[in-house]
């Protein structure tokens, strides 16, 4: 066996106990690994009777195929279970260094079932898997803990929840690394619930690969490709993904106090051309990343990684704020105490609309960077305000009789990209099978910046083509577990030649888009197992109702309604979004119905 | 006159972030910006054509075609190779 490891490491916190067993191949050939794993564990594993936050959810970590092989990036690992702030299937994925050394401990995947009765943190080094007790961590932060147990990046690393995980905020985060983050649907508030507050990897077992010649030739050859692309060469290394800012402000697609409007004023005050002259100190990378987009930034205060464009997007235009070195401080915040940025800023903008409104007995209000640190703080906490927040948008929302000013789809809040302005990307949040999320699919490269062809951003007839392969292609990178970005400069169908010369299974062409389809597919069935229906796959009253009254997308709403209906008959669905039969039996899912 | 408004690291080739021009159509703006700044023809044109993933817009609505036409109070906004998520 080359490539995967072969073993599923299962660890049931209940009782300390933990077995190990092969992992199934034709399982790991029809799903490769990371999300596409995970989501096929799960299916087995948790059913619709399970509530997220019960001892019976799970918590499944894969790594894939690739990863640790020194493949470009193959650094990531991918975190699976029911989402606590939806519902829904969730995984989360995350770089850094975690995910290399958890596959240097010899497994696929790690499954965490039960729950301890005391705080918890679980050592796997060399073969060993040792339980500690961790009643002293209990309380600690997110950077506090990750050095306690001995972060050290190409040897020992620390995966952790920080207070917001510890007080099951559904919007909490896992953090691995010290500031890399799994955040997304609130995994961490899952990990808080089992008592469990860390995992450490610490191994030495080396993938293996199938052909040796062969994988140094397209090792090789994706340096080359990586080098000659100027957007991995040169557009993520420079800017990062905050230069972002400015153009989705340009063309009146940047989401803006809540999604009241289109355009900031303040967007220049915090783009990435901002962020680089002023705060930016150096590069970063994950392990074996050659394109280097992270940003070590610094003000009085703090110096860490990031702000990534989409937290600076939800602690600024969102909220209304133009204050960048707050920007920054509240991001590092959100990652000491093990928060979601993009979920903690966009419910700190739903709760400024509901104060401002008076719908919501706060002083609130758009535009007060003072504001943040303290309502997230209090988030994590669950301490005045605070408490009514941490739950994320949707839920502080309805408490409040005013759902529909969540800006969230399927509960999950939300990325920047406005959709009334960029018609594809709205098809792709309502029917992404997490949430609001521009990470299952994103139609930025084709509406905006013409990656790989411009497609125009208003066109509603047809687009659902173009959001489906997305999706499919995005979910097979999930599952290899590669950064997305290598995709810029990489073809899809090229990462199928690295995966045969890995694993020795070659994926014909097309094959694994194919893939991802049947991850895609087998993630709506959870999802329809679990009571989500069509009228899930929605948008707010607002994005479909309200169109904006200046800028470039002047007079837009999203047209969802024909588009969804295109999605269905084009992936192949019943006019419920239900995966047909003779679509489950060509992705060879026929036997989970 | 028209506005150009330069972004990402043609603000630093360029030296600006913004110039006004009087021409009437997206290629000629694109002559006139590369006459006055050199140093950045060569991230953006490949001899007379848009190298690619060079996003050009006009009042915020992408144009790839070079003929489009420029008028008075247009704002031309062109970003170099740039991505993110």
């Amino acid at each position: 066996m080359n490539g995967w490891s072969g073993k599923i490491l299962d660890i049931d916190l209940s009782t300390k106990t933990y077995k190990t067993y092969p992992l199934d191949m034709e399982m790991a050939r029809m799903f490769i690994g990371g999300r596409g794993l995970g989501a096929r564990l799960l299916w087995d594993l948790v059913g619709p009777e399970v509530d997220p936050l019960s001892p019976e959810n799970v918590l499944i970590f894969t790594n894939g195929p690739l990863t640790g092989t020194g493949y470009q990036t193959s650094n990531r690992f991918s975190v699976t279970t029911k989402s606590p702030l939806t519902g829904t299937v969730l995984d989360a994925n995350s770089g850094g260094f975690w995910g290399m050394q958890f596959k240097k401990t010899g497994y696929d995947a790690l499954i965490v079932r039960g729950k301890s009765e005391q705080p918890v943190w679980i050592e796997i080094k060399n073969g060993e898997i040792t339980f500690h007790d961790a009643s002293d961590l209990w309380g600690m932060r997110v950077f506090a803990v990750t050095e306690k147990l001995g972060q050290n990046n190409n040897k020992r690393n620390v995966l952790c929840i920080g207070p917001a995980g510890e007080n099951l905020s559904r919007i909490a985060a896992i953090m691995n690394d010290r500031e890399r983050a799994a955040a997304r649907g609130g995994p961490g508030a899952v990990m808080g619930s089992k008592n469990l507050k860390a995992i450490v990897v610490e191994g030495k077992e080396r993938a293996t690969i199938n052909d040796p010649e062969k994988f140094k030739f397209l090792l090789y050859e994706t340096k080359k490709l990586l080098a000659a692309s100027p957007l991995t060469s040169q557009a993520l290394p420079e800017f990062g993904t905050v230069v972002l800012m400015n153009i989705m402000n340009n063309i009146g697609a940047l989401a803006t106090r809540n999604h009241q409007q289109t355009q900031f004023e303040g967007a220049e005050a915090i783009s990435g051309e901002e962020l680089t002259e002023k705060y930016l100190v150096k590069n970063a990378s994950c392990w074996a990343c050659p394109i280097g987009c992270t940003r070590i930034s610094k003000t009085e205060k703090v110096e860490g990684e990031g702000p990534e464009f989409e937290s600076t997007w939800a602690f600024g235009a969102q909220c209304g704020i133009d204050d960048l070195p707050a920007i920054i401080e509240v991001n590092a915040l959100c990652n000491d105490l093990g928060l979601d940025t993009i979920s903690a800023g966009s419910t700190i903008a739903c709760a400024m609309e509901l104060s401002e409104k008076g719908y919501l007995d706060s002083d609130l209000r758009f535009g007060r960077a003072d504001q943040l640190a303290p309502t997230v703080e209090a988030m994590a906490y669950r301490k005045d305000i605070g408490a009514e927040l941490a739950d994320g948008s949707l839920r502080l929302a309805t408490k409040y009789g005013h759902a529909e000013l969540s800006m969230s789809a399927k509960g999950m809040e939300m990325p920047a990209y406005d959709p009334r302005g960029l018609q594809g990307q709205g098809l792709l949040y309502a029917t992404s099978n997490r949430g609001g999320c521009h990470m299952r699919g994103n139609m930025i490269g084709l509406e905006v910046l013409g990656l790989p062809k411009l497609v125009d951003r208003f066109q509603v007839q047809g687009k659902s083509a173009f959001v489906i392969l997305n999706q499919n292609s995005n979910a097979a990178i999930d599952s290899l577990v590669i950064c997305k970005f290598t995709n810029m400069g990489v073809a899809d169908e090229y990462f199928a030649r690295v995966l045969g010369a890995v694993t020795g299974v070659q994926y014909a062409t097309g094959e694994l888009i194919k893939t991802g389809e049947r991850v895609w597919n087998l993630e709506r069935l959870y999802n329809n197992r679990e009571g989500f229906t069509t009228e899930h796959d929605t948008l707010p009253p607002r994005l479909l109702n309200e169109a904006p009254t200046d800028g470039p997308s002047k007079g837009w709403v999203s047209q969802l309604e024909p588009m969804l209906k295109e999605y269905y008959r084009t992936r192949g669905w019943d006019q419920n979004g239900v995966p047909t039969p003779k679509k489950l039996a060509d992705l060879g899912l026929a036997n989970l119905m | 006159m028209a506005l150009i408004k330069l972004f990402a690291n043609l603000r630093k080739l360029a030296g600006t972030k913004e110039l006004s021009v009087t021409e009437e159509t997206v290629g000629a703006t694109l002559s006139a910006l590369v006459e006055q700044y050199p140093s950045i023809k060569d991230v953006i044109l490949d001899g007379s054509e848009l190298r690619p993933h060079i996003v050009i817009t006009v009042n915020g609505h992408n144009v790839t075609d070079l003929n489009a036409s420029v008028n008075e109070q247009d704002v031309v906004a062109i970003f170099p190779p740039i991505a993110g998520g």
